[in-house]
C-alpha cells in the first residue's frame, strides 16, 4: 500500500462514522442545566479592590483606642499591688532566699 | 445582530443563557462527534461535550478571541478525551465471531470491516499526541497549521507527529498492508 493509498485509507475509515443526531445534542443540552456559576474575569480584580471600602468606622476606632489606652494606663500603674503599697518600690516579699534549696531526686535502680 | 462565535461568547461572558444556547446547538454536534473520533465510545463522546461546554459556559468571561472559538473548543474536547483516556485506558474487548452474509459483496465490506477495526484499534494504541494529531488530521480534515493551533504546538512538530503515527500504524498493520501490495 503505497503513501497515498494509506492516507486514502486512514481517511475512509475516520470519517466513517454514523453522524451525531439530534437527540445525543439534546441529551448533552439537558443535562448542561442547571449551569454552575462562571467564573469572574481576572482583569476585574483590581478594579474590585479599588472600589473596596477603606473607611475606617470612626466610633469603634475610638472605641479601640480608649480600650489600648485604659489597658495601657492600667498596665503602667499595676494594680496588683496594694493600695497602702502604690508608691513604694517594687521589690522581693520575702528576701530570704536561702529557704530555696535544691534537693536532686536520689538514683533509683542497681549500677551494673 | 451579530450571531458570529465571538459576538455569542461576549454575551456568554454577560451570563446570557439564550447565547449559550445558540453557541450549544451550533457546536455541540461536531464536539460529539470530535469526542467520539477519539474515544470511541458514544456516551463517553457526550459525557466529555458536556464536560466541555460546562467549561464553556464557566471560563466565558475570562476567555480571549485570541485565536478562532472554535479551534479553543477544539483544543478543550482533545484535551479532556486525552484525560479521559490517560484515566481509564482502553481495553480491547474480544472480537465477537462474525456471521457470513449470503449477498454479493458482503464478503468485502466484512474484509472493509475487519480492516477498519484493526485501523481503529492500532490508532488506539498511538501515543495521545500522535492520535490527536491522526485524527485531527484525517478525521476532521484540518490543515496542519490548524492542528498545531489545536494542539498548542508548531507545525514541523505537527507533521512529526504525523510521520510517526503512519509509521506506527503501518508497524502495527504491517500484515494486512503487505498484504495487498
Amino acid at each position: 500500500m503505497t503513501d497515498e493509498q494509506f492516507e486514502k485509507f486512514l481517511e475512509t475509515v475516520l470519517k466513517r462514522q454514523a453522524p451525531v443526531d439530534d437527540a445525543a445534542v439534546d441529551r448533552v443540552l439537558k443535562r448542561l442545566k442547571p449551569l454552575p456559576r462562571q467564573k469572574p474575569p481576572l482583569w476585574r480584580l483590581p478594579s474590585v479592590l479599588l472600589n473596596w471600602e477603606f473607611a475606617p468606622a470612626w466610633p469603634r476606632m475610638a472605641a479601640l483606642a480608649c480600650c489600648a489606652a485604659l489597658g495601657f494606663g492600667l498596665g503602667i500603674a499595676g494594680f496588683d499591688r496594694p493600695f497602702d503599697r502604690l508608691g513604694a518600690p517594687y521589690g522581693i516579699g520575702n528576701p530570704d532566699i536561702g529557704s530555696i534549696v535544691s534537693e536532686p531526686d536520689s538514683l533509683t535502680g542497681e549500677r551494673p | 445582530m451579530d450571531d458570529s462565535d465571538e459576538a455569542l461568547m461576549a454575551r456568554v461572558a454577560r451570563g446570557d443563557e439564550r447565547a449559550f444556547q445558540l453557541l450549544s446547538r451550533r457546536h455541540l454536534p461536531a464536539a460529539i462527534g470530535l469526542a467520539r473520533r477519539i474515544l470511541r465510545n458514544s456516551a463517553d463522546a457526550e459525557d466529555v461535550a458536556q464536560e466541555a461546554f460546562i467549561r464553556v459556559w464557566t471560563h466565558a468571561p475570562r476567555w480571549q478571541p485570541v485565536a478562532q472559538f472554535r479551534t479553543w473548543l477544539t483544543r478543550v474536547v482533545v484535551n479532556l478525551c486525552l484525560d479521559r483516556k490517560r484515566r481509564a485506558p482502553w481495553v480491547e474487548l474480544e472480537a465477537a465471531g462474525e456471521i457470513v452474509d449470503p449477498t454479493p459483496g458482503a464478503g468485502e465490506k466484512a474484509e472493509m470491516d475487519e480492516r477498519a477495526r484493526m485501523l481503529t484499534a492500532a490508532i488506539d494504541k498511538l501515543p495521545p499526541r500522535q492520535r490527536s494529531a491522526i485524527v485531527l488530521t484525517y478525521g476532521e480534515g484540518m490543515t496542519n497549521a490548524h492542528v498545531a493551533e489545536v494542539l498548542d504546538t508548531s507545525v514541523s512538530a505537527v507533521e512529526t507527529l504525523l510521520v510517526r503515527g503512519k509509521q506506527n500504524l503501518r508497524r502495527a498493520l504491517g500484515d494486512m498492508i503487505d498484504k495487498d501490495e
